[in-house]
């Protein structure tokens, strides 16, 4: 614990002091801003319900939050590497899975600064509607549960596989894969197959759920057995990355 | 012009089966359930955002107590060539209530609420079915017009989406700036 506890401070400076830090939150924050903007200076868009715009607002959050996952997630172990710095991490007395665990922790991090950033967006064009509140809690939930997820993942690829690039590639090929039934439309996503795909692709899972709360109020009984899925994948991930740092190699 | 005696015994059987045919009708429809559905729009033009209720009314007007009816509202878009059938859980309404019984005369008044999230021209129907009948009951359909609001109020939003970036640009200039500083000084001391 007391190993943990200086690695967690490092990657927390890595991310809030450091350029890489600063460039994220600013990109962050210029999406959510164009994406703002668009909403009021679009006329049709500017039309939608409240509702609407806030599970829109949050669904970009959420590809947000996964995105940076991914990419963060993938440097973990592998970025290290690149830079020949994982080596003298190695010999900190911790173990391969205390330092997983900080790495985790700095993703939390990282996603709870997003959230953070993304609040005064979703309050701005959800106030006047309904179900902000409800919103906010469930984007926190889904939200976390992604980023344990995608980052989770691309960490134990990042320990396992030795350059970034290759992880980084794997990852963002999967989150495309895993995001693209979502292009399909709700329509075709009602079939049986579109059914199925929805219930195995947790990222679906979590943008169905957000529709449920945010557009359609439904409670949480309704939402029960897709955050039961996400958090099944979740707990997955989190058993590989165990196994996958359990000796790590410089 | 004589009619033969049997013509005459004929036209009277004909009148007398007439006669009991009509009579028989109106008594067997009164025997079960006979149910009215109407539903009432409400006053006022409406606007998106709006939750106005429709007033429903379903009402028994057989001799025999309905049982088990199940009324539902269906809500269909009326724009011009996009005419559509509108997915009620996207407008936060309640789709459909089971009634118990409903007594010979009685009525049964409901409000059907709806989150109207969309301009355009709607119309809207209640439909009873009775377990018994094997053709529901439809009310008329009230058509109504949702005028359109803009919903996204850009003197909210315009503020957040320009001053939170640059907010992080000052707040982490003036890190940079503070750490740049710090290390000179630390450099200057050595």
């Amino acid at each position: 614990m007391n190993a943990l506890l200086p690695l967690i401070k490092r990657e927390f400076q890595e991310d809030f002091k450091a350029s890489r830090g600063g460039v994220f939150l600013l990109l962050a924050a210029l999406v959510l801003s164009a994406f703002a903007v668009l909403l009021v200076s679009n006329t049709e868009l500017s039309l939608l319900d409240n509702a609407q715009a806030v599970y829109l607002m949050a669904g970009i959050v959420i590809a947000l939050a996964a995105l940076v996952a991914v990419i963060r997630g993938s440097d973990g172990f592998a970025g290290e590497r690149d830079r020949e710095t994982l080596e003298p991490l190695l010999l900190a007395p911790i173990t391969g899975r205390g330092l997983a665990a900080a790495k985790l922790c700095g993703l939390l991090c990282s996603w709870l600064a997003l959230f953070i950033l993304a609040l005064p967006y979703v309050w701005a064009v959800g106030s006047a509607g309904q179900n902000l509140l409800p919103a906010v809690q469930y984007l926190f939930l889904t939200g976390t549960l992604m980023v344990l997820l995608f980052g989770g993942a691309a960490l134990a690829l990042s320990a396992k596989m030795r350059s970034f690039k290759s992880v980084l590639s794997l990852g963002l090929a999967a989150l495309l894969l895993l995001g693209s039934p979502m292009v399909l439309g709700p329509s075709l996503r009602q079939s049986a197959v579109g059914r199925m795909l929805d219930l195995a692709n947790p990222l679906a899972a979590a943008l169905n759920t957000l529709d449920s709360v945010i557009i359609d109020s439904q409670g949480l009984s309704w939402q029960l057995a897709r955050l039961t899925i996400m958090g099944c994948y979740s707990l997955a991930v989190l058993w590989f990355l165990r196994s996958a740092t359990r000796r790590l190699e410089p | 012009m004589k009619f033969p005696v049997w013509k005459n015994l004929a036209l009277i059987m004909l009148a007398a089966g007439v006669w009991l045919a009509a009579s028989a009708a109106p008594a067997a429809a009164g025997d079960g359930p006979a149910l009215k559905v109407t539903l009432h729009p409400p006053a006022g033009g409406l606007q998106m955002g709006d939750t106005p209720n429709f007033l429903g009314v379903v009402t028994n007007l057989g001799r025999q107590p309905a049982q088990g009816l199940v009324v539902y509202l269906s809500l269909v878009s009326l724009a011009p060539g996009d005419e559509h059938p509108v997915d009620l859980e996207d407008w936060s309404a309640q789709k459909a209530l089971r009634l118990d019984r409903l007594n010979p005369g009685a009525s049964d008044y409901r409000p059907w609420g709806m989150r109207l999230i969309a301009a355009g021209k709607y119309g809207v129907a209640l439909t009873v079915v009775d377990p018994r009948e094997n053709r529901p009951i439809v009310s008329d359909l009230v058509p109504f017009e949702v005028q359109p609001k803009a919903t996204l109020i850009a003197g909210r939003v315009l503020p957040v989406a320009l001053g939170e970036p640059l907010f992080i640009l000052l707040l982490w200039g003036g890190m940079v700036f503070y750490s740049f500083r710090s290390y000179h000084k630390q450099k200057e001391e050595e």
